[in-house]
């Protein structure tokens, strides 16, 4: 299967020869969830502004459905077109007076009828589940709205790829739950997911592929519990392996879940292992 | 987000076509203004506040806050009408208090004109409002971005005044300015910086050049726009005929 996204060899180095990213790979598989996991200051951001166009490396290539991608005005847009993004800082992307307004702005981009755009509106704020908050002015909304109004511009565009900065960064537990359960849907309509984090127990929770990354460059990309279970790699990425999948293995060391029997994945399903081994 | 903004986007009739507020609004100040002020602007001040606090239901202190400014103002220019100063003291000046009278009641007419007008109406909408009329899109989009800007920066103002006063670095005339100066110092490079990842999130959507978004359009009602005229009317009646 060829990857719908692909990096090859990426380098950048901002402004004052600050190496952001170093001879870096990665792979987008269709219909994926892939976390970007990586310490602060990795990097993680840099990648995604190069996935979407936004910044261009000086050196590497990115390549769309196995072709080169070109910085023209066209093909930027055609690219945007197909991969959204969503900057960490919700802040940063809401500029219009009210919710529905901001999300309005990608479809009619697209050249869409108001008519047309304004399905789209309703189709992504019910999809994040905030059609309450449409007339709500941007600047009234709490950091959890901000953040589920931001996704709702991009999703509003219907990309091919969500790119999301640290979904869940600043979210409480509540919030991180709902954002997720969005994504989930999301996924499953087909949106291909990337995302930057670096909580373990968050990217083995959810991700179905993880790459590692580390000063620049990705160590290692493939499935998520694979990459997780290797402590030499996490040392390297300065990570700890999440608790759960810990929990897991040690299970299997001590012959308590057989090596055929699935990890647990989220603290429900460690939970009922529990229930399991003393039944 | 300051208070009067706050009511604007919530208050009763945020959801009234702004065609219909800004007839009532701006036709009344026209009145005031042409009218002579009795016994027209009384009856219109009574009229727009009553708009504003009724209608509207915006809440009295509020409202009350947002006029005492202006009618400090008002109080001051209508006291230095009222007297002159003839070398050895004040008097009263010839047909002062009656020329005094008149402004004031002119003025405050105004204000709760445009009282009515700012805390019924979110500055977007004024904005779209007047980029409809024909207010170049490239100035409306500017103001509006402006507009949206000046709350994160405020925000971010009132972050970095607090982190320096938490630092004592409001201890002192001279620490205070120094404060102050470094604090509007760092934020020129913050806002720039933010303008520069808004430009990023923009064009992640498919930004051109044009800021289009989908701006709610309530008509307006001819029933609603026919009995402010005839308020209107009778207003204009009122102030030629008695």
């Amino acid at each position: 299967m060829t990857a719908l996204l692909e990096a090859k060899s990426l380098h950048h180095a901002y402004p004052g020869g600050v190496p952001a990213l170093q001879g870096l790979d990665l792979s987008i598989a269709q219909g994926r969830k892939l976390a970007i996991l990586g310490a602060n200051g990795a990097g993680k951001t840099t990648l995604l502004l190069h996935l979407n166009g936004s910044l261009r490396p000086s050196a590497g290539d990115i390549l769309l459905d196995g072709q080169p991608v070109s910085y023209g005005r066209a093909a930027l847009a055609a690219w945007r077109r197909r991969i959204g993004l969503v900057l960490q800082e919700a802040d940063d992307q809401l500029f219009a007076a009210s919710v529905a307004e901001d999300v309005s702005f990608g479809p009619l981009n697209l050249g869409l009828s108001e008519e047309e755009a304004a399905e789209r509106v309703a189709e992504a704020l019910e999809a994040l589940r905030i059609g309450d908050l449409a007339d709500r002015a941007t600047h009234m909304l709490s950091f959890g709205q901000k953040k589920r109004a931001a996704i709702a511009g991009a999703v509003a565009m219907r990309p091919e790829i969500l790119l999301l900065d640290e979904p869940s960064a600043g979210l409480d537990s509540h919030s991180t739950v709902h954002l997720l359960s969005v994504l989930n849907k999301l996924a499953a309509a087909g949106t291909t997911l990337v995302f930057t984090t670096h909580d373990v127990d968050l990217a083995y929770g959810f991700a179905d592929d993880i790459a590692l990354f580390d000063q620049g460059r990705v160590l290692a990309q493939g499935r998520a519990e694979t990459i997780l279970s290797d402590d030499a790699l996490l040392k390297q990425a300065r990570l700890k392996p999440p608790f759960i999948l810990e929990l897991g293995l040690q299970a299997r060391r001590l012959g308590l879940l057989a090596d055929a029997d699935p990890l647990p994945r989220s603290r429900a399903e460690a939970l009922e292992l529990l229930e399991a081994l003393k039944a | 987000m300051s208070p009067a903004d706050r009511v604007a986007h919530t208050n009763r009739w945020r959801r009234r076509s702004l065609v219909e507020k800004a007839v009532l609004a701006l036709g009344m100040l026209v009145l005031a203004v042409a009218l002579p002020p009795f016994p027209a602007s009384p009856v219109i001040a009574v009229v727009m506040a009553a708009a504003a606090l009724i209608g509207a239901a915006v809440p009295f202190r509020l409202w009350l806050a947002c006029a005492t400014a202006p009618a400090g103002f008002l109080l001051v220019g209508a006291f230095s009408l009222a007297f002159q100063w003839d070398g050895g003291g004040f008097s009263l000046a010839q047909n002062g208090l009656h020329l005094a009278a008149g402004l004031a009641a002119r003025s405050l007419a105004g204000v709760c004109c445009l009282l009515f007008l700012a805390l019924t109406t979110p500055t977007s909408d004024l904005l779209n409002g007047l980029r409809r009329a024909g207010l170049p899109a490239e100035l409306a989009e500017i103001a509006l971005l402006m507009y949206r800007f000046l709350f994160l920066l405020a925000e971010v103002a009132a972050a970095m005044d607090a982190a320096q006063a938490a630092r004592l670095g409001h201890v002192g005339v001279g620490r205070r300015l120094r404060s102050l100066g470094l604090l509007i110092a760092n934020l020129l490079p913050r806002a720039l910086d933010r303008a520069r990842r808004l430009e990023i999130g923009l064009a992640a959507r498919g930004w051109t050049g044009e800021l289009r978004v989908l701006s709610p359009k309530a008509a307006p009602s001819l029933p609603v726009l026919a009995a402010i005229g005839a308020m209107e009317g009778g207003v204009l009646l009122l102030g030629v005929l008695v």
